[in-house]
């Protein structure tokens, strides 16, 4: 072991460096090219629909939460009512938004494909 | 091997590291203002500078495998009779190279980071990139400047090296610092998220669920770590306990204090919208305490057994703090307007206050640790006195603390969010309550016969009122532990009762339904378990109340009795190996019926490189209701006589079985579902690829199973290390006392007060105060005369007079003032609250109606997933 180990260093080392080169190589072409990338413009448009996503599946999470407490005799069927509602309204909001921005998640979805079959032209 | 200049390649990567860092800042930097195009130029980048870490740390651990002792690190920390794995944990030994391991440790958490971003989060990503590159930098800094693991000597090159210290080579130490330095970097990820929320403006819950699954993987390997230190002190420092409160112990369980309070709080800002100032602040002090752990560690401004020598990179780390201090609280000013919460607390009858409470407890036992670990240095620095603040401090003050944060864990899940009717939470409380009545009344009753009785001797720290009060907090505490483990475990198993119960009622059998429930609710299940194992450390940590230890001299076939066992020393061997020669002294461990019960072998070990350094080789049998710790002192080679230390220690077993579980819970809570499995997948359609996070996760999971072999490894060998064990005969509790309360001053071991120092020294002080005791002295006049001679550094604890007073003062005026506070703030939310909730209420009726059905659809779908 004390004579592979040595050995098994040096490989490691050097394919990192050039792993580490590469990668460094990479990000320098990328800097300098003036190519605005329209996969992350449209991430952007993305994570915007995400967190909306997210914020849903936390009201969700939320609302299974205080029925099962509800159901474990934890809250009152009157506290239960009032939550339950606030909390249904509040994910009746979110999926509202969430609608309101299918347009426009559509339209930009449309338009990088028509920018990347131009593009491919 | 090739011919390579070692030492300057590793400096030449160590600059190219520190360009790389600083360009991909840039860059990143960049793609943050305004120019998302460079986001991947900066995630290459990123990619570039981890891998520039790992080539150093591989011409370094080459270095020490090809003893390159050009290298003064090398040379320092290792000699060529040590086997590879011991040059390998060398790594991370001593100052220089440990630097090098936290930047390597962080650079793999920000590859895996940077990985797991991709598609995620893009505004935050670039300045979590930057803010990663930022805390790189200050680390390769450091090394270039001021601790430079590829230093070279200015004259001649030794011929062998120094070797690691004889302490440090164990298998402990392949996996204690590591866990520990995951615990600690593992901050990094969540606190550059946390930056970059504050720089983009984006403080919603949006952060906080990115920072999620890093914190929980930094508060697991920190807690690993912990426990991990805490096995290595019991089994390695010898001296019987497995935790010192020593500054560097302490340095490690601030953050996990802060970090412990931060997870239970964020999850009011998930469920509530809420204390977003108070988490933003909780996150930060977290990885400042991170910082500020180390920088005591480092710089050797306190005196400690794990601290590396005095140095000058204290002053970088003056510097760091200070910007990061200056830089996070003008950020929070900044964006105090974004970080108003949406709710506010409905009823102080809540989740929400529970863990507010828990919060104050937690914040308040940090400010204890805090306040006494640097109280010497203020000491020094306000009126020039050095003054030592003991274990016995710690004892007093955090046991009670520690019991209120307990009685939190069982209280909180019995609790609803938001308000809990009095009549369902007073129901709820009544079978907790009657299992820890039952427990405490069973332990009066029959604790005595069994050895563990209810109440214990009080010691007293201080000769005022506060000293005899805090030594009846301590006698009781036994009791008032074990009813609250009781109730804490009867809390959270009726939690999993109802909960199957709930699903018992839509047809499942009890284990589906338990399968199912903790399936669907890791996080609260997963937090559960966690609980239940903090409960089983408890009962250990209890166990130290019952402690019995005594010494003896015998010769081979002679036996001493302790406790319910009798050990019979049989006979002394040596053994060699290239590195050390070994002396064992057999013994074996008897009933009360003389049947034979196991075999122990306690040592010395003298190192080749540290000859003036005999180890002293614990032996540990251990069970569930003691364990046997066996201390050979001396044995005399020719005579065959041998002077043994023998403790039990009750319960210590339910320590590390505490910590298992405990582990259990959080893996448990931080795995993913398979919602979020699945959402990872859609995102990467092209091919298959093993997450990043479920990659660190499965590497919590394989350090976690190798401690636990381990544990059960070292259980079989019954062998470990010390320098410092020693032997002390105590008469009675007065000596107990007082010898507690005066710390040995023969130079070497300055921190052990002499009921544990068994240095020469120590051993004719005792003999001198034992004399002065027979002569009718008070034992305050021998204490004060003791401090007149020595000076205040020599007392234990510092006296509870003067500026003296502040170290508990401090910390009990801010609990009570946060306390009040906390209620104060909690009466005036609920006001607002109720009317939030009217308001909300009634704006709720006019919403869109008709997406009812679909948010049915959705609930169906999320129960059946």
């Amino acid at each position: 072991m004390s004579d592979f180990l040595p050995w098994l260093f040096i490989v490691v080392a050097s394919l990192a460096m050039v792993a580490g080169l590469i990668s460094l190589w990479l990000s320098l072409t990328l800097a300098f090219s003036d190519e605005v990338m329209g996969g992350v413009r449209a991430q952007l448009t993305t994570d915007a629909r995400r967190a909306l996503i997210a914020e849903k599946e936390a009201l969700l999470q939320e609302i299974r939460d205080v029925s099962f407490e509800h159901d474990a005799d934890k809250i009152s069927d009157t506290d239960f009512e009032e939550l339950n509602e606030k909390l249904r309204a509040q994910a009746r909001h979110v999926l509202h938004a969430l609608d309101a921005g299918a347009e426009t998640f559509r339209n930009e979805a449309e338009a990088q494909i028509a920018e990347r079959l131009a593009d491919e032209a | 091997m090739p011919a390579l200049d070692i030492p300057f390649f590793g400096t030449l990567v160590l600059c190219l590291i520190l360009i790389s860092a600083s360009y991909t800042m840039a860059v990143a930097m960049g793609a943050g203002q305004g120019r998302p195009h460079l986001l991947p130029s900066a995630r290459w980048g990123t990619y570039a500078t981890c891998a520039l870490v790992l080539v150093a740390v591989c011409v370094l651990a080459y270095a020490f495998q090809v003893h390159d002792f050009r290298i003064r690190y090398v040379a320092r920390y290792s000699d060529r009779s040590m086997p590879w794995w011991y040059l390998i944990a060398s790594l991370w030994g001593g100052q220089d190279g440990s630097l090098l391991w936290w930047a390597f440790l962080l650079s793999g958490y920000t590859f895996f980071a940077t990985r797991w971003l991709r598609g995620r989060y893009t505004e935050l990503q670039p300045w979590v990139l930057a803010t990663l590159m930022s805390i790189l930098i200050f680390f390769v800094v450091l090394m270039l400047f001021a601790a430079n693991p590829f230093a070279t000597y200015i004259r001649t090159t030794p011929g062998d090296g120094e070797g690691l210290n004889p302490l440090l080579q164990n298998y402990w130490m392949a996996i204690h610092p590591p866990s520990l330095y995951m615990g600690f970097v593992g901050w990094s990820v969540p606190f550059a998220i946390l930056i970059a929320a504050l720089i983009t403006g984006r403080l919603g819950n949006e952060w906080v669920r990115a920072a999620r699954l890093w914190s929980m993987i930094a508060w697991t390997f920190l807690s690993l770590g912990l426990l991990l230190g805490c096995l290595w002190s019991y089994e390695e420092l010898g001296w019987g306990g497995y935790w010192a409160w020593d500054p560097v112990e302490n340095a490690s369980f601030l953050p996990w204090l802060v970090g412990t309070a931060y997870l239970h709080s964020v999850l009011i800002q998930e469920r509530r919208h809420m204390m977003r100032v108070w988490n933003v602040f909780l996150l930060a002090l977290t990885f400042f305490m991170t910082i500020f752990g180390t920088f005591l560690t480092r710089s050797g401004l306190i005196a400690s057994v794990h601290s590396f020598a005095r140095s000058d990179i204290g002053q970088y780390f003056v510097w760091y703090m200070g910007f990061l201090l200056i830089g996070i609280a003008a950020l929070i000013v900044w964006r105090l307007p974004k970080l108003k919460a949406d709710n506010e607390i409905e009823s102080l009858v809540s989740r929400e206050f529970a863990f507010l409470l828990n919060n104050w407890v937690l914040l308040g036992m940090m400010m204890f640790v805090l306040i006494a670990t640097t109280f010497p240095l203020l000491s020094e620095l306000v009126r020039g006195e050095e003054v030592t603040v003991g274990p016995g401090f710690y004892n007093k003050w955090m046991v009670p603390l520690g019991i209120v944060l307990l009685f939190l864990a069982g209280l909180g899940p019995l609790v609803a969010w938001r308000k809990a009717t009095g009549s369902k939470l007073a129901r709820a409380m009544l079978f907790p309550i009657g299992a820890g009545v039952a427990v405490a009344v069973l332990q009066f009753l029959f604790g005595a016969r069994l050895g563990y009785p209810a109440i214990v001797e009080p010691t007293e720290i201080y000769d005022t009122t506060t000293g005899t009060v805090l030594a009846w907090m301590s006698a009781v505490a036994p009791v008032v532990s074990f009813a609250t483990c009781a109730f804490v475990l009867a809390s959270v198993g009726q939690e999993f009762w109802r909960g199957i119960q709930v699903r018992m009622r839509k047809g499942q059998g009890v284990g589906t339904a338990l399968v199912g429930l903790v399936s669907k609710g890791r996080r609260r299940y997963g937090g559960y378990i966690v609980h239940v194992g903090v409960v089983f450390m408890f009962i250990g940590f209890t166990g130290a109340a019952y402690d019995v230890e005594q010494e003896n001299a015998l010769r081979p076939g002679e036996t001493m009795s302790i406790g319910q066992h009798t050990v019979r020393y049989d006979q002394p061997r040596m053994e060699a190996d290239p590195n050390k020669r070994m002396i064992f002294t057999d013994m074996t461990i008897l009933d009360e019926a003389g049947n034979e019960h196991g075999q122990v072998a306690p040592a010395k070990f003298i190192y080749r490189t540290h000859p003036q350094m005999p180890t002293t080789e614990v032996a540990i049998r251990s069970r569930p209701a003691e364990d046997v710790y066996v201390i050979m002192s001396t044995v005399d080679p020719s005579t065959r006589r041998g002077t043994f230390r023998v403790i039990i220690r009750p319960l210590v077993a339910w320590i590390w079985f505490g910590g298992i579980v405990l582990l259990l819970g959080a893996i448990i809570s931080m795995w993913p579902t398979g919602r979020e499995l699945l959402r990872e997948e859609l995102a990467r359609p092209r091919r298959l690829r093993f997450s990043p996070a479920t990659a660190v996760i499965a590497l919590a999971i394989a350090v976690a199973t190798m401690m636990a072999w381990v544990g059960v490894a070292s259980a079989q060998t019954d062998s470990s290390s010390s320098l410092h064990a020693g032997s002390v005969v105590i008469n009675d509790p007065v000596e107990r006392q007082l010898f507690g309360r005066l710390l040995c001053q023969c130079g070497d071991c300055a921190r052990l007060p002499l009921d544990t120092c068994a240095c020469g020294w120590a051993d004719d002080k005792r003999v001198e105060i034992r004399e002065a005791l027979a002569a009718g002295e008070e034992p305050t006049q021998i204490q004060e005369s003791y401090r007149a001679q020595y000076g205040a550094k020599s007392l234990a604890i510092p006296s509870d007079k003067g500026l003296d007073r502040a170290l508990w003062a401090v910390p009990v005026a801010s609990m009570v003032f946060a306390v009040g506070f906390i209620v104060l703030m909690g009466r005036r939310w609920q006001r607002r609250g109720v009317e939030a909730h009217t308001a909300a209420t009634a704006a709720a009726s006019n919403a869109e109606l008709q997406y009812d059905s679909r948010l049915d659809e959705e609930l169906e779908r999320l129960e059946e997933s």
